[in-house]
C-alpha cells in the first residue's frame, strides 16, 4: 500500500538535470552516490552542501570536485554546526541587502552514519533545538564505509565490520525516532530503489521552514559485500522486508508512505550479502536469525 | 629486506594479495609484514599495497618509495601518473604486470628489460568466473618471483586470508589450484639470504646499496592555505576518466530498449543520458561499470560485455 504523492506521479516527472558531473572516485555502485545524485536533482542547484567527513569526502579530490554548487568540507562531528554558520551567513547577507533574496540557497548537511548517529549527534541535536532552517542528507551504509568498514551506531545486529568478526552485539540506533523526539518539521527515510517516494518527500520538505531530516539507506556493496549490479535489488529487497521502512514524520506524526502488502522473509535481505554469511553457513544461526525477523515483525505490527 | 609495493583497483583484491605475501613469507619462517594504502581503498580506484619480508625484525614503518618489487593487477593505471605505480621503479630489480600484450605496455624503455609480464585476468576469469578476484593469483606471482618462499606456504597463505575475508570454503579449492597454475608459470627472480638477511639479487637495476635506506618518503607539513586547499572549478571531476575501471561494459541494445528511463534513473554515477528521442545512452568514458543499469532494465536491453581494451 503506497500513500498518494502531490508533486510526482511517473519517472518521466523526474527532473532531467544532472547537478553531479560523473568523474568521482566513489566507489561503482555506490548507494550513497545514488541518493545523493537524486535529492540534488530534486532540490535543484541552489545548494550549499556542508560535508561532514565520511565516504562523501572522495566526491572533491583536490583538484577536482563533481559538484557545481558549493560545498564545505567539515569534521564528523561538526557539520550541523556549520551548517548553522552557513545559515547564518546568507540571513545577514540578504537581509543587508547584499545578496538578492532569489539567490537563496538550501543549506543542506551531507553525512554517513557514523557522523549522524555518533560524533555529530550532539551538534545536529543543538541545531534542531535552535530551529535551524537547514536540511541534512544522512546516507546510511550501516558503518564507518570510508575507513574500512568498522562498527558504526548504525550497524544492524548480526552485522560483520572490520571491528565485529562475529557480527555486531547490539541493536541498530533508531536515529528517526531521535530527530523525531525533537519535533522538527519534517523527517523522512528514503531509498534510490523507490525514486518517485524520495523526490516526493523532498517536495513536502521544501515547504516546510526549520530543520528536515533525509535519512536514506545507502547500499554499500564494498562494505556489505554484494555485487555492485545487485545495488537496486538489494535495496529492494530492504523495503519488501519491511527491513528499511519508508516513512515520514511531519511535526512529529509518523506516517509510513509505503506498505508491503506481503512481506518477505527477512532471511531474502541477508543471504545475498557477506556481512552475514555467517548467520547462514557453516550451519545456521537459528537463533539470531529469529531474532532479527522478530524485531521487524515487531516494527511493523506498532506501526501506523 | 625485500619491499613488494603492489598495485591495482579497489576490488581486484591488492590488499588481500599483500596479505597472501606477508603471511606466507611467515610461514616460510621468515618475518613478514603487510599494510594497504589507506586513503581511496574504494571499488574501482587505484589502490595500493605493501609487503616487507626479512630473516630479521622488520621495523620500517610507512610508505615504500623503493621497492624491490613492483606487482601491477591493472596496465590501465600505468596510464595514470597519479597512481604512482612507477614511483622508485627506476631503482627496483623487476616489475611484474597483469597484462596480455607487454609489447604495448605505456612504459619508459629504461624499464622495459626488468618487466615480467602475465595475463592474470584470463587465468582468473576461468578459474573463478570473476576477472576482478586477482588477490590469490597476485599473490602467487608475487610469491613466486620472490624465490624464497616455497608453494605449500602459499597455499597455507591463501587458505588463511581469504577465509579471513569471508570467501566461501568451495571457492577455496579453486584459489589453490589457481595459484599453484601461476606458481609454476612464473621463474623466481634471484634471491640472496645470508641466514640474517634476505635481498633480491639486483639485475640491471642499479647497485644494491642505492637500495638500502631511504625508503621511507618523507611527508612535510603544510601551511593551511595549502593543507586545506579551495577548488574554484566548479564540476571538473568530468576530466577523470573513470571508465578504465571497468571489467565488464554495460551495452544497450536500442531495438529492445523500451524508454522507460529506469537506467537514467538509478546509474548511481549519472553517466546514463537520454537522447532527444529518450534513448538511453552511456557515458563510456566514465561509466564504471558496476553493471547496476543491466540489472534494474525491464526488459533485458542491456548486456554486458568483457573489456579487453580499458583505453
Amino acid at each position: 500500500m503506497r500513500v498518494a504523492r502531490e508533486h510526482f506521479h511517473n519517472l518521466k516527472e523526474l527532473p532531467k538535470t544532472e547537478q553531479l558531473e560523473p568523474g568521482s572516485p566513489l566507489c561503482a555502485g555506490c548507494g550513497g552516490l545514488s541518493a545523493l545524485r537524486l535529492v540534488h536533482q530534486v532540490l535543484g542547484e541552489n545548494v550549499v552542501w556542508v560535508n561532514a567527513a565520511g565516504c562523501m569526502t572522495l566526491l572533491a579530490t583536490f583538484p577536482y570536485t563533481p559538484m557545481h554548487a558549493s560545498w564545505l568540507y567539515t569534521t564528523m562531528g561538526s557539520a550541523a554546526a556549520g551548517a548553522q554558520g552557513v545559515r547564518d551567513a546568507l540571513d545577514i547577507l540578504i537581509e543587508s541587502g547584499r545578496l538578492p533574496a532569489e539567490e537563496n540557497l538550501h543549506v543542506v548537511v551531507l553525512a554517513g552514519d557514523g557522523s549522524t548517529l555518533d560524533m555529530g549527534l550532539s551538534a545536529t541535536s543543538a541545531a534542531i533545538h535552535r530551529q535551524l532552517d537547514f536540511w541534512y542528507l544522512c546516507y546510511d551504509n550501516e558503518a564507518y564505509g570510508n575507513t574500512g568498514f568498522q562498527l558504526s551506531a548504525a550497524s544492524p545486529l548480526g552485522s560483520l565490520t572490520a571491528t565485529t568478526h562475529h557480527g555486531a552485539t547490539q541493536r541498530k540506533k533508531d536515529i528517526f525516532e531521535i530527530w523525531r523526539a525533537h519535533r522538527p518539521p519534517y523527517v523522512a527515510t528514503l531509498s534510490a530503489h523507490d525514486p518517485l517516494d524520495l523526490a516526493e518527500k523532498i517536495a513536502r520538505g521544501k515547504e516546510l521552514h526549520g530543520p528536515k531530516l533525509l535519512l536514506s539507506l545507502a547500499v554499500c556493496p564494498t562494505g556489505w559485500g554484494f555485487d555492485p549490479a545487485l545495488g537496486d535489488e538489494i535495496a529492494k529487497l530492504a523495503i519488501e522486508t519491511g527491513v528499511w521502512p519508508l516513512k515520514e514524520a511531519k511535526d512529529g506524526v509518523v506516517r509510513h508512505t509505503y506498505r508491503p502488502s506481503r512481506f518477505r522473509p527477512v532471511e531474502d535481505y541477508l543471504r545475498p550479502q557477506r556481512r552475514f554469511r555467517h548467520l547462514f553457513a557453516p550451519q545456521r544461526n537459528e537463533e539470531l536469525l529469529s531474532r532479527l525477523q522478530q524485531q521487524v515483525d515487531a516494527y511493523w505490527r506498532d506501526a501506523t | 629486506m625485500i619491499r613488494v609495493r603492489l598495485h591495482g583497483r579497489g576490488g581486484h583484491g591488492v590488499k588481500t594479495a599483500g596479505r597472501i605475501v606477508g603471511s606466507a613469507a611467515f610461514h616460510a619462517g621468515f618475518h613478514g609484514q603487510d599494510a594497504p594504502v589507506y586513503g581511496a581503498e574504494r571499488r574501482g580506484a587505484a589502490v595500493a599495497s605493501y609487503a616487507w619480508i626479512d630473516r630479521g625484525p622488520i621495523r620500517e614503518r610507512g610508505v615504500i618509495a623503493r621497492p624491490d618489487l613492483i606487482v601491477i593487477a591493472d596496465e590501465t593505471l600505468l596510464a595514470d601518473p597519479a597512481s604512482g605505480v612507477l614511483a622508485g621503479a627506476e631503482t627496483a630489480t623487476a616489475l611484474f604486470v597483469n597484462t596480455d600484450r607487454v609489447e604495448a605496455l605505456a612504459l619508459p624503455d629504461s624499464l622495459r628489460s626488468r618487466v615480467i609480464a602475465a595475463d592474470l585476468t584470463s587465468r582468473t576469469l576461468a578459474a573463478l568466473g570473476r576477472a576482478a578476484a586477482l588477490s590469490a593469483s597476485l599473490g602467487a606471482a608475487a610469491v613466486r618471483l620472490l624465490g624464497a618462499v616455497p608453494l605449500d606456504a602459499l597455499l597455507q597463505a591463501i587458505r588463511d586470508e581469504l577465509t579471513a575475508i569471508g570467501v566461501a570454503p568451495t571457492e577455496l579449492g579453486k584459489n589453490e589450484q589457481l595459484a599453484r597454475d601461476v606458481f609454476a608459470l612464473l621463474q623466481p627472480l634471484a634471491f640472496a639470504d645470508t641466514g640474517k638477511s634476505l635481498s633480491l639479487a639486483a639485475q640491471s637495476a642499479p647497485a644494491a646499496s642505492e637500495r638500502t635506506g631511504g625508503s621511507m618518503a618523507q611527508v612535510g607539513y603544510e601551511g593551511v592555505m595549502r593543507g586545506t586547499p579551495s577548488i574554484l572549478s566548479g564540476g571538473n571531476s568530468a576530466a577523470r576518466h573513470t571508465g578504465a575501471w571497468r571489467v565488464q561494459r554495460p551495452v544497450i541494445d536500442p531495438a529492445l530498449c523500451s524508454r522507460c528511463g529506469l537506467c537514467f534513473v538509478q546509474c548511481p554515477d549519472g553517466v546514463v543520458s537520454l537522447d532527444a528521442e529518450g534513448y538511453p545512452v552511456i557515458d563510456y568514458d566514465h561509466c564504471k561499470g558496476c553493471l547496476l543499469c543491466q540489472r534494474v532494465c525491464p526488459v533485458g536491453a542491456i548486456h554486458e560485455e568483457r573489456e579487453t581494451r580499458a583505453w
